[in-house]
């Protein structure tokens, strides 16, 4: 039988030291000011419709490598969070290893933007800005980093367009949407999403942030609250914590068409492992990617689950194929420490050895 | 009250006071009178209504959850420690475990009495605790209510029971049409309230798992539990453990589908309605706007097919230079504004696929 040891004069000290906490800690919290975000600095080098293309500056006494880096980011959640604090920061990382960065930044759709399809995404918008990057550095081809969704888009653009991508790294991202411990994709088999972009043209940032929350909605709307009042007494760390819940809670709208083709021909047909994905008049194959490929997957990742990411191996053309297990979260990937030793360094050092 | 800092000096004595009466409580043979209501609430909500409006706004809705979920915490060791106290001969080995099993127990009473309908009086801590079973209601009708004009609950209570067959009725006349609509929407409007009740019962069942998943877990345990934080942890774990495993299952997967298009069918029809009222008042409507965004979109990308096809073409004449480019690495500086850079390959137009599809009228 369990032992239990409260005893009710150290109960009583519990919950006077919590109060006391959380009286101290709401200065702190009052006092938090102006929450930034992105700490590296940047240029803004392509603009198009809401998009714009930013390139990294390349830290003092490093060389960039001739081969440059495209980030594509997911269209779910804003992009700082690969660069969100000094210490916490993926571009960062990838410039301390000689990377030349870009990365597109999708902005923030609104109505005007309800009939952007997946075809305007990649062939139109990410292919431009390849092409830009290309012609600015006088190569052919160049390297991809893609995130999330965004790695999906980056598996379509390499089948698609094979001949300018030299390299290609994945990281958290979905290529069978049914395993059976993703719950997303078993949420959304009965939604209509057909009516639900019908209905509302694009789908609010708020349905997404729902949905994401409703994954975990005691520990990710209950405890963490909780457990910040250890933390309140740090300026710091309530900083950081803000900073992170700034970036939670800013979600974009999903341009209407765009939803409701990755919803379907991915989350609901899977359509990396079943076929049948057609952007702008072609079928998305993945045997056509021939480059190298990096695939990097977190192990408690409980948004797109490791088995999900790792249905990769085998299905592309590539005779160079490599996997990076990271132990932590889909988040904790780019913002813990133990992902700024091992997991940057880790795609630095691939590309440097390809390019 | 004096105030120094954020909170009242008096606030934290008064917090004091109640948890050392509590704690004398224990040690005293039962009988002894309970102490006053916990300040905790009621003091903090006055404060919080006072304080709140000069907070900025993401300082603002940080601190609310701040003070919800530490209600939550609190109720936990209130509830034991209140159960604690009524153990008649003081302080022994087996008291805090017994003083668990009373608290899981109420905990258990609360919940099946609201699965069953029945009120159950007494204990606010046990209420209190159940509410963290409407975290996820919670999160819905917030989300609703950002969504919409009217609050995310406004259907809760339509009643329905007879209502289904006068929405049967055709409607007549010269208005039948709008008649129609209106029916339409009352339709709507209780499929989605049918739902709502759906997933809420599918809510308040997981409750009652809950406790009978704390009690299992605890008993599995080999480390003491020592603290309030640990055993507000083994609550918050195995209500996320009952809820992963329930909210995996087909049967929630349907209900979460009815409850999200029934709730996109209700704003299908208000759209449509709206619409309707908008032309008769001569103003554009969402469909005429939406038509025209798609016709805008399949000609921009007609045109940058085209215009990649003649720079091209351009390119291949040998007559003319590429786009300016943005300078390498060596010399970063800002980039001038440049035209998008041309087009390799020509794209297709995608399928017309976006003209919003509403009901026939």
């Amino acid at each position: 039988m369990l032992t239990i040891d409260i005893r009710p004069d150290k109960l009583s000290e519990e919950m006077l030291d919590y109060s006391r906490k959380l009286g101290q800690g709401m200065e702190n919290l009052m006092n938090a000011g102006h929450i930034d975000t992105g700490v590296t600095p940047r240029e803004a080098v392509y603009r198009e419709d809401k998009l714009v293309l930013y390139r990294y500056q390349t830290p003092e006494g490093i060389t960039p490598q001739a081969v440059p880096l495209l980030i594509v980011y997911a269209l779910v959640n804003r992009p700082y969070m690969t660069d969100i604090q000094e210490n916490r920061s993926t571009i960062k990382g990838l410039l301390a290893t000689g990377q030349d960065v870009y990365l597109i930044d999708w902005g923030y759709p609104d109505q005007a933007d309800r009939a952007l399809t997946l075809d305007d995404y990649i062939n139109g918008y990410i292919d431009r800005c390849v092409d830009h990057i290309r012609e600015a550095h006088g190569v052919d081809q160049i390297n991809i980093l893609g995130i999330c969704q965004g790695g999906a888009f980056s598996l379509c653009y390499s089948a698609l367009h094979p001949d300018k991508v030299k390299n290609l790294v994945t990281m958290v991202t979905p290529v069978d949407f049914k395993t059976p411990d993703n719950l997303l994709s078993a949420w959304v088999q009965n939604v209509d999403v057909d009516l639900a972009v019908d209905t509302m043209g694009n789908i609010p940032g708020e349905l997404l942030n729902w949905t994401f929350l409703s994954l975990k909605p005691f520990s990710l709307t209950g405890q963490k609250y909780v457990n910040m009042v250890d933390l309140l007494g740090d300026p710091e760390q309530v900083k950081n914590f803000l900073r992170m819940e700034k970036w939670i809670f800013d979600s974009p709208d999903q341009a209407g068409e765009t939803f409701r083709q990755f919803i379907k021909d991915f989350y609901q047909h899977n359509g990396f492992i079943e076929g049948g994905v057609v952007i702008g008049g072609r079928e998305v194959d993945l045997k056509a990617i021939t480059c190298p490929i990096l695939n990097i997957y977190a192990l408690q990742d409980h948004l797109v689950p490791p088995d999900a990411s790792r249905a990769l191996k085998g299905r592309t053309g590539s005779p160079d194929y490599t996997e990076l297990a990271f132990p932590g979260g889909h988040i904790g990937i780019y913002v813990s420490g133990k992902a700024q030793k091992e997991v940057t360094p880790a795609i630095g050092k691939w590309l440097n050895a390809r390019s | 009250m004096s105030e120094t800092g954020i909170f009242p000096n008096d606030w934290l004595e008064l917090q004091r006071k109640y948890w050392e009466s509590w704690t004398e409580l224990s040690r005293k043979a039962s009988g002894a009178a309970a102490p006053a209501i916990n300040p905790w609430e009621a003091a903090l909500d006055q404060w919080w209504k006072a304080l709140s409006p000069a907070a900025p706004e993401l300082a603002r809705d940080f601190m609310g959850k701040l003070m919800d979920q530490g209600k939550a915490f609190f109720a936990l060791a209130e509830g034991y420690t209140k159960n604690l106290a009524t153990m008649p001969a003081g302080l022994g080995s087996g008291d805090g475990w017994t003083a668990l099993s009373r608290t899981l127990e109420d905990l258990q009473k609360a919940f099946t009495g609201a699965v069953t309908g029945g009120v159950q009086e007494g204990d606010d801590a046990s209420r209190r605790l159940m509410a963290f079973w409407e975290l996820p209601y919670d999160n819905w009708q917030r989300m609703v209510s950002s969504l919409s004009l009217v609050p995310g609950d406004v259907l809760r209570n339509m009643p329905h029971a007879h209502l289904n067959q006068a929405l049967s009725a055709p409607g007549l006349g010269y208005t039948r049409e709008e008649q129609a609509q209106y029916q339409d929407l009352l339709r709507r409007g209780i499929e989605y309230q049918q739902a709502l009740q759906e997933y809420l019962q599918f809510f308040s069942g997981l409750g009652v798992k809950s406790v009978g998943r704390m009690r299992d877990f605890l008993e599995a345990q080999d480390k003491p539990i020592e603290s309030a934080r640990a055993l507000y942890d083994s609550w918050v774990s195995c209500c996320e453990q009952v809820y992963g495993e329930e909210v995996k299952t087909p049967e929630y997967a349907r209900i979460n589908g009815r409850l999200i298009n029934a709730q996109m069918a209700v704003k299908q029809r208000l759209a449509i309605i709206v619409d309707e009222a908008l032309g008769a008042m001569n103003m554009p409507t969402r469909s005429e706007l939406r038509t025209l965004q798609d016709r805008l979109q399949e000609t921009r990308r007609e045109y940058k097919a085209l215009r990649g096809e003649v720079e091209a073409l351009k390119r291949q004449l040998g007559g003319e230079p590429r786009p300016a480019l943005v300078r390498t690495a060596a010399a970063p500086a800002a980039a001038p504004k440049k035209a998008p850079a041309a087009r390799r390959t020509a794209a297709k137009p995608a399928p017309a696929k976006g003209s919003a599809r509403t009901p026939a009228k």
